[in-house]
C-alpha cells in the first residue's frame, strides 16, 4: 500500500505547526498583555477560523492564490509559478486553517503568568525580551506544547482546505485525507479502511505520549 | 424527591430546546409532494431547466443536491434518502442495481457526456485552431482534469489525451479536481490555465467566454450516465415521473441543449449479468 | 547599572506625585504624597485600601503617576515636567512584593542570580553567594522555592533584591504570617545589612510592632494622602487621625465638645457627650465649643475598687462594671461612667481588687495619656 500519503500528511503538520509556533507567538503575547480596547476585534479575526467551513477557508485560498488574488500575483512575480496546487500553498493555507489553534492555548498561558513575577523580573532589571526567555516561556510550556500538538493534529486531520487547493497530485498535495477519500470514491473500501486505521493508531500514539510528558515533565509547578 | 430528579433543570431545558430546534427541521407537510434527486455535478446547469420545465407541468417538486457520483453511490447503499439517482457513470446504478438497491425496471442511459477543453480569454493560444497542441504552450503550467480514479470524466479526459499521443507531454501538468465542477473551478480561478472539462457546464456565464474545443467523441470511451430509482423511495410516484420527463421529447431537446448527447429512442437498459 | 552613581549622603529618596486610582467598589480616590525618605528604614503605615502598594509602585516604575516628580538622590526615576519615566528594569530599585514572587521554575540560588545577568557567571556566583551567606540561606541554594518554608522564602526574596545593589528598597509588608521569632531574626539580618549598606529603605507594614521595631522614621498615610510623619512615637502614640488611632491600638474614641481652655497649665477641659464626665486633656489647636474626638487606651486607664485620694491623676470617675470577660492574657473591662470606657486589668488586679460585673469602681486616666484626633 503506497504511504505517500501518509508521510505527506506528517510532513504538512510538521511543517504548519512549528511554522504556526513562530508567528502565533508574538501574536498571542501582544493578545495576553496589551490593554487595547480593541483587542476583542483582533481576537475575534484570530478564532474566525475554527467557525468557517473549512471549504469556505480553502475556497477564499483559491482566488487568493490564483492569479488575481493577492498572494497569487505576489508569488507569480515572485517565482514565475503558481502557488496553488502545491506543498508551499498547502502550507500556507493550513497556516490559516490551524491558526486559532495555535494562537489560544498561548495567549492563555502567557496570561496565567502571575503578573506579579514579571514585575519581579522587570524590576531585577530584565528587559521585555529577557523576561520573555526567562519567565513567561518556561513558565508557559505547557501552552506551547499545546499549542504545536494542537496545530500539529488538526492539520492532520485537514480535508476541506486542502481538497479545494491541493489538485490532488501525488507526492505533493495527496494527503491522507484526500486519499482516503479518493479510494472510498473508486469503491477501495478496504484500502481506505487501512489507511484510516493507520492515521488514527499513529496519531493517537502521539497524542498520548506528549500529553503524558507534559504536564509531569515539562512542568510540575504550572498547575493552573 | 428521588435520586433521580436532582438532575439540574437547567440541563433539561436545554435538552428540549435543543430537542425542539432539531424536529422543527423536518418538514412533515411537503413530503407527500416532494422527491430528492442526487445528481452528478456535470448537470447543474441542466438540472436547473429540467426542474423548472418539469415541474411547470407537475404536482411534484424537486430538491436537487449536486455531488460526485462515487459519493453518492457510497452514501446510497448507507441508506442515504434519495427518490432519484442521476449518475455520470452508469456504472454506479449498475452495481446497485445487482445490490438490490434499484427499484426494478427504472434504470437506463438518460444521456452520454461530452468533454471540450477550456481555456480562459486571457490565455494566447488558440486552442480553437490548435486542438491538442495548446497544452503543449509553455504558458499552460498547469492542466485541471476530474479526477480519473473515480470520476468519468476524468477517465475520458485520460482516454483522450493518451489516445491524442500527447498524455505523457502533458501528465506532470495534470491536477485533479474531485469531481468536475471543482475541475472547472481550477481553472475560472486562474490556476490552472486550461482544463479539459464537461461540455454540459460550458452555458455557464463564467465558462462563456473562454476558448472552447470539443474533443472528437472518437478519442474516448463513451460517458455513459445513467438514472435509476432508489428502491427506498418515498415517492415513487413522482420519481417515475420525473424519469419519464427526462425520456420525453422535451426532456432530451433540455439536456441536448447543454451539450448531452442524448440517445433519442430510450429503451431500459437489461441488467448486467 | 553603573554603581558609580551611588554617594551615601545625598541617596534620598524624594518623592512628590499624584495619581487617580480608580478601585474596585467605588473607592476611587486619588494618591497626592509628597515626602523624603532618607538613607535608613522609613515605615510607610497606614489601613489597607490606603494607597501604599500603589505608591511604591509608582516609585518602582510598575505604574505611572499623573505628575510629579520621583528622584532617588541624584538619579531621576520620573519627573512628568521632563517626560522623564524610567522604566523599572532601569530603575535599579529593589522591591520585595507582599507575594515575594519568588521564580517558581528556577532554584533559589538561580532566583538571587536573575538580577546580576549582566555579570560574568563567575562574578554572579560569588556575588550570590555572599548574599545567600548574609542571609543565612546558603544551604538553599539548590532547592526549588516550593521546598522552602515561609520564612526561608521571606530572606531569598530580600536576598534577590539586594543582591544588585540597588539604590532604593521598597518592602511591601513582607514580614506577614511569619512567627515572632522568625521576624526577629529577619529584621536582624536586614538592619545588620543596613549598617552596612545605608540606602533608603521604604518599608511597609500595618503592624506596630514591626513599625516600633524598624522604623527609624514613620510616615503615616490614609486615603491616598499623608497625614503625619516624624518619629515614631510621635506619629503612632498621638495620632490625630481616627483610622490611623484605631490601627494604631486606641480602643477608646469617645467624642466631646471642648469646654475651656488653660494655657498657663497646657490644658484643656473637655466635657464627653452624653455624659456629665469632664476630662483634662493636653492642649492642643481647639476653641472652646469645638467638637473632637477623644483617644485614650484601654491599658492606659486604671481602675479603683475604692475612690481614690492624693493622686496626681486629673480625670477620676465613679462608674459601675458593666462587662468583664478575660481576652487572653488580660482581662477587658467595659465601665459606665455615664459613658462607656473600655479598660486593660491583669487577673491578679482582678482577683485582688475583687471586680466583678456590677460592681463600683472608680476610674483613673492621665491626662497625658489622652489624645486629640480629627
Amino acid at each position: 500500500m503506497n504511504m505517500d500519503p501518509l508521510f505527506l500528511s506528517f510532513r504538512l503538520a510538521l511543517c504548519v505547526s512549528v511554522i504556526l509556533l513562530v508567528l502565533a507567538m508574538p501574536l498571542a503575547y501582544w493578545l495576553a498583555y496589551s490593554n487595547w480596547r480593541g483587542k476583542f476585534l483582533l481576537e475575534s479575526i484570530v478564532a474566525l477560523p475554527l467557525v468557517l467551513p473549512p471549504t469556505v477557508l480553502g475556497f477564499y485560498a483559491l482566488i487568493a492564490m490564483g492569479p488575481r488574488g493577492p498572494l497569487g500575483k505576489l508569488w507569480l512575480a515572485l517565482f514565475g509559478h503558481g502557488l496553488a496546487f502545491t506543498f508551499t500553498g498547502l502550507v500556507i493555507a493550513s497556516i490559516f486553517y490551524s491558526f486559532p489553534f495555535a494562537v489560544q492555548p498561548l495567549m492563555t498561558s502567557f496570561e496565567n503568568v502571575d503578573q506579579r513575577l514579571l514585575h519581579a523580573s522587570s524590576v531585577l532589571g530584565a528587559g521585555r525580551w529577557r523576561t520573555f526567555r526567562r519567565v513567561i516561556l518556561p513558565l508557559s510550556l505547557p501552552g506551547v506544547i499545546t499549542a504545536l500538538v494542537l496545530s500539529f493534529a488538526h492539520t492532520l486531520g485537514e480535508f476541506g482546505v486542502v481538497l479545494m487547493v491541493g489538485g490532488n497530485l501525488q507526492g505533493v498535495t495527496r494527503t491522507v485525507s484526500i486519499d482516503i477519500y479518493d479510494r472510498v470514491q473508486s469503491l477501495e473500501y478496504g484500502a481506505a479502511n487501512r489507511m484510516a486505521l493507520i492515521l488514527l493508531t499513529i496519531s493517537f500514539s502521539v497524542l498520548a505520549t506528549v500529553y503524558a510528558i507534559n504536564r509531569r515533565v515539562w512542568s510540575p509547578w504550572a498547575a493552573k | 424527591m428521588t435520586r433521580a430528579k436532582r438532575i439540574p433543570r437547567a440541563w433539561l431545558e436545554l435538552l428540549v430546546i435543543a430537542a425542539g430546534i432539531f424536529f422543527a427541521q423536518s418538514n412533515w407537510a411537503a413530503q407527500g409532494r416532494e422527491i430528492r434527486v442526487a445528481a452528478a455535478a456535470d448537470l447543474k446547469l441542466a438540472m436547473a431547466e429540467l426542474v423548472n420545465k418539469f415541474e411547470s407541468n407537475s404536482h411534484t417538486t424537486v430538491s436537487v443536491s449536486y455531488g460526485s457520483s462515487g459519493n453518492f453511490f457510497a452514501q446510497i447503499q448507507n441508506g442515504a434518502p434519495f427518490d432519484v439517482f442521476l449518475s455520470a457513470d452508469i456504472e454506479y446504478p449498475r452495481k446497485l442495481e445487482a445490490a438490490g438497491s434499484a427499484e426494478p425496471g427504472t434504470l437506463f442511459e438518460y444521456a452520454a457526456g461530452r468533454i471540450v477543453i477550456w481555456m480562459p480569454p486571457e490565455i494566447n493560444a488558440d486552442v480553437r485552431k490548435q486542438g491538442w497542441n495548446a497544452l503543449l504552450d509553455p504558458a499552460v503550467r498547469k492542466i485541471a482534469i476530474a479526477n480519473p480514479d473515480h470520476a468519468p470524466y476524468g477517465r475520458a479526459a485520460v482516454a483522450a489525451l493518451q489516445k491524442a499521443g500527447i498524455y505523457e507531454q502533458v501528465k506532470s501538468k495534470l491536477v485533479l479536481g474531485e469531481n468536475i465542477s471543482q475541475a472547472a473551478q481550477f481553472v475560472q480561478s486562474g490556476n490552472a490555465q486550461a482544463g479539459i472539462l464537461a461540455k454540459s457546464l460550458m452555458l455557464s456565464p463564467e465558462m462563456k467566454n473562454g476558448q472552447v474545443w470539443e474533443i472528437p467523441r472518437e478519442l474516448h470511451p463513451p460517458i455513459e450516465q445513467g438514472a435509476m430509482v432508489l428502491k427506498s423511495a418515498r415517492n415513487k410516484q413522482g420519481a417515475l415521473e420525473f424519469l419519464d420527463f427526462l425520456k420525453s421529447d422535451s426532456g432530451q431537446r433540455i439536456l441536448e441543449k447543454y451539450g448531452f448527447v442524448v440517445p433519442r429512442r430510450i429503451s431500459a437498459v437489461p441488467a448486467q449479468p | 547599572m553603573v554603581a558609580v552613581g551611588r554617594e551615601v549622603d545625598s541617596a534620598a529618596l524624594v518623592a512628590r506625585l499624584r495619581k487617580e486610582r480608580r478601585g474596585t467598589r467605588a473607592s476611587d480616590f486619588v494618591l497626592d504624597v509628597s515626602f523624603e525618605v532618607p538613607s535608613g528604614i522609613t515605615i510607610l503605615f497606614g489601613p489597607s485600601g490606603a494607597g501604599k502598594s500603589t505608591l511604591l509602585d509608582c516609585i518602582a516604575g510598575l505604574l505611572r503617576p499623573d505628575s510629579g516628580r520621583i528622584a532617588a538622590g541624584e538619579k531621576v526615576l520620573f519627573d512628568s515636567a521632563t517626560q522623564t519615566d524610567l522604566p523599572p528594569q532601569a530603575r535599579n530599585v529593589a522591591y520585595v512584593f507582599q507575594s515575594l514572587a519568588l521564580f517558581p521554575h528556577l532554584t533559589v540560588e538561580q532566583n538571587v542570580e536573575f538580577g546580576l545577568h549582566h555579570l560574568q557567571a563567575a562574578d554572579r556566583q560569588q556575588r550570590a553567594a555572599a548574599i545567600l551567606e548574609a542571609f543565612r540561606a546558603e544551604k538553599l541554594k539548590n532547592r526549588k522555592p516550593d521546598q522552602i518554608s515561609g520564612g526561608e522564602k521571606q530572606r531569598i526574596a530580600l536576598a534577590r533584591s539586594l543582591v544588585t545593589n540597588p539604590r532604593l528598597l521598597l518592602l511591601d509588608e513582607p514580614l506577614t504570617g511569619l512567627d515572632a521569632a522568625l521576624k526577629s531574626s529577619i529584621v536582624e539580618d536586614l538592619r545588620a545589612w543596613n549598617t552596612a549598606n545605608r540606602i533608603p529603605i521604604l518599608y511597609v507594614t500595618h503592624s506596630r510592632e514591626e513599625a516600633d521595631a524598624l522604623g527609624e522614621r514613620v510616615i503615616a498615610i490614609e486615603n491616598g494622602r499623608i497625614v503625619s510623619q516624624g518619629a515614631p512615637m510621635e506619629v503612632l502614640d498621638a495620632p490625630r487621625r481616627i483610622r490611623l488611632a484605631q490601627s494604631a491600638g486606641f480602643e477608646n474614641l469617645l467624642p466631646g465638645t471642648v469646654l475651656d481652655l488653660r494655657e498657663p497649665d497646657g490644658v484643656m477641659r473637655v466635657r464627653l457627650a452624653g455624659s456629665s464626665c469632664e476630662m483634662e486633656v493636653p492642649l492642643a489647636h481647639a476653641s472652646a465649643g469645638d467638637r473632637v474626638q477623644v483617644a485614650i487606651r484601654a491599658g492606659d486607664i486604671l481602675l479603683a475598687a475604692e475612690r481614690p485620694r492624693g493622686l496626681s491623676a486629673r480625670n477620676i470617675f465613679e462608674g459601675k462594671i458593666t462587662f468583664l470577660e478575660q481576652r487572653g492574657a488580660m482581662f477587658l473591662a467595659r465601665v459606665d461612667c455615664g459613658i462607656s470606657f473600655a479598660a486593660h486589668v491583669t487577673p491578679g488586679a482582678v482577683r485582688a481588687l475583687e471586680l466583678s460585673s456590677g460592681k463600683q469602681v472608680w476610674l483613673v486616666v492621665k491626662t497625658h495619656s489622652c489624645h486629640l484626633v480629627e
